[in-house]
């Protein structure tokens, strides 16, 4: 593996800084090890619930100009089946695993994180952000800076690794509810999940594609998006940020870096570019770094800083 | 930023594969194969290969994937055994009646031009009929079993022996030509004669007894496992321990990866992910 690449989050050493985010091919463990096998520094589990979910009917997944509409509906076999398969991922693979776990109330995050807390997870993700199950549980958790400072600050009293809030993009303002996450005592953010959610519609059978109707986007056309808020957020928060959205090859991955991510999620890229995206993407975060001399992922300069000296220099 | 040119080119060849895969079709014509099997005719030139599947939606409740029982330059068709809900709709369809289908997804059989054997368990057996006719135009020696619980059960009989083939019914309830599983009968003619390649679909426990007596012959499997994205990125339908995405890389997989694959046989998942064991047997034990 590249040395370039290594990178440290949270205390823990990854060899890339990519990240199988919840939600592709890891419904299984081998799913998840042929992500950390084809160069993935981290992956992430399925979000499991407390029962087991079939999800919604298909069609859950529909291409458009751009992206993937989705609305998996978190199907799940729940927390015990879920982390089994973990551990055997542990059996058969060093890589770091986030385990990713959704819930609707403090107390199920609570029952969610005593089970992941026998576990051989390296880090806990909430996802407070799912925008497919909007009928079921009506607006995600992180649209209310309250309701995310409860749910961390809940989990963390008893979380035994380091906590990781998905935050939503489908929000006006995500300042206050990234520092509402860094206050409540999150150990790092991730950011974005799926944007919308958005539609599609069969003009010849007059139907909604997706059989929920509405489903979250993902791919290409997210990325200036999921860039800007990622800026915005590492603008304001001091925790470190997973970067995710719409990241399709090394340089799209270098802007997510620049924008202050400190890893960066690849997802919809293995539908687009096939499971080699890992190690394609890590060959040309490394062509680009060797190119400009730098001689590791820090060294990248973020983009806040850097306008902040340029503000300084015109001052001077 | 620039993209580099590949990418541009990955990302435009995207656009214009995911435009070409999504098909609203009238149904042709329906066959009726058998009482609970019906085949289903459109009239589109799909450019698929034998083993390829659609995934097939009426927007009301479900999305299936359904292997080609046929492609041509004028039609293709997908057999259809009635099971659940979503099935029973498809019966209740008349042609003239619009399905939304994508694809065709997976992989496909590769074509050996010598002697080769085709075992088809069941309701297994209409993508072996595509792939009959393919290694027909490239001059294989073709042998075909297919099996079935009973002759009622049987299909695609006369559409084989339509074919320049050498044909053998089998069933369980010995009411036709023999008594026994395509299994049995496939031992039986390896046992007198040197195939080049092995081909087969059906029930896994048929394909894992199968594996069980092939020796050297090199074979591929057409597998079946719970799909729900069909292009990869859901993971529903992936083989452990390779991690194997069937829909992506199989569902035609080759002897080298079925021996790999522990859970061949052995177990598969439902829509939730968790493991259903075909023994019915309980417990985490890879």
């Amino acid at each position: 593996m590249n040395q370039l690449l290594r990178t440290d989050f949270l205390g823990i050493e990854v060899k890339s800084p990519l990240v199988l985010p919840a939600g592709i091919m890891d419904m299984s463990y081998s799913g998840m090890a042929i992500a950390a096998r084809n160069g993935a520094g981290m992956v992430t589990s399925k979000s499991f619930t407390l029962e087991a979910r079939t999800g919604h009917k298909g069609p859950v997944v529909a291409e458009c100009e751009g992206g993937i509409l989705n609305c998996m509906g978190l199907c799940n076999p729940g927390i015990k089946e879920g982390l089994r398969e973990v551990e055997q991922f542990r059996k058969n693979c060093e890589t770091p695993v986030i385990v990713s776990v959704f819930a609707t109330s403090s107390q199920d995050f609570i029952t969610l994180t005593e089970h992941v807390n026998n576990s051989p997870a390296d880090f806990l993700e909430l996802n407070l952000s799912c925008p497919n199950v909007y009928d079921e549980f009506g607006i995600p958790l992180a649209a209310s800076p309250g309701q995310v400072s409860s749910i961390v600050r809940a989990v963390k009293s008893i979380a035994q690794m380091p906590v990781i809030a998905k935050l939503s993009p489908n929000t006006p303002d995500i300042l206050p509810i990234a520092r509402a996450a860094e206050d409540a005592g999150a150990d790092a953010l991730c950011l974005i999940n799926t944007l919308g959610p958005g539609m599609l519609i069969d003009i010849r059978m007059v139907r909604p594609v997706l059989y929920n109707k509405f489903g979250g986007l993902s791919g290409p056309c997210l990325k200036p998006v999921a860039l800007r808020l990622i800026y915005q957020v590492c603008c304001e928060v001091r925790i470190p940020v997973i970067g995710t959205g719409g990241v399709q090859c090394g340089e799209d991955a270098i802007e997510m870096l620049m924008a202050g991510a400190s890893l960066v999620g690849v997802g919809t890229a293995v539908y687009i570019r096939g499971i080699e995206v890992f190690s394609a993407i890590n060959r040309e975060i490394a062509v680009f770094m060797k190119e400009r001399n730098y001689r590791n992922l820090a060294e990248i300069p973020k983009l806040k800083d850097h306008l902040d000296r340029m503000v300084q220099d015109n001052e001077e | 930023m620039q993209k580099s040119p590949s990418l541009k080119i990955i990302l435009t060849e995207w656009y214009r594969i995911m435009k070409s895969k999504r098909l609203i079709l009238p149904i042709n014509r329906i066959v009726r194969e058998c009482r609970d099997v019906n085949t289903y005719f459109f009239s589109h030139q799909l450019e698929a290969k034998p083993g390829q599947f659609v995934m097939v939606t009426d927007y009301e409740g479900g999305e299936k994937p359904f292997s080609l029982a046929d492609s041509t330059t004028a039609e293709f068709a997908i057999t259809v055994k009635r099971v659940g809900q979503f099935t029973s709709r498809l019966f209740q369809k008349k042609a003239g009646e619009y399905l939304a289908l994508r694809g065709p997804y997976g992989s496909s059989f590769f074509i050996c031009p010598h002697r080769v054997l085709l075992v088809g368990g069941g309701y297994g057996t209409p993508p072996l009929y595509f792939l009959t006719r393919k290694l027909l135009e490239a001059g294989s020696e073709v042998i075909v079993v297919n099996g079935a619980r009973s002759g009622d059960d049987l299909i695609f009989c006369e559409k084989f022996r339509a074919l320049e083939v050498n044909y053998h019914n089998i069933t369980q309830s010995g009411c036709l030509d023999r008594k026994g599983t395509a299994v049995d009968l496939a031992r039986e003619l390896m046992n007198t004669i040197k195939f080049d390649f092995i081909y087969a679909a059906g029930p896994e426990p048929m394909l894992k007894a199968l594996q069980e007596i092939v020796k050297d012959t090199e074979y591929q499997f057409l597998m079946e496992r719970y799909m729900k994205c069909a292009i990869g990125i859901c993971g529903s339908c992936t083989m452990d321990p390779l991690g194997i995405r069937l829909c992506v890389e199989g569902p035609v997989l080759s002897r080298l990866q079925i021996e790999q694959l522990s859970e061949f046989g052995h177990y598969h998942r439902d829509a939730t992910g968790a493991r259903i064991y075909f023994n019915n047997g309980q417990g985490f034990h890879d």
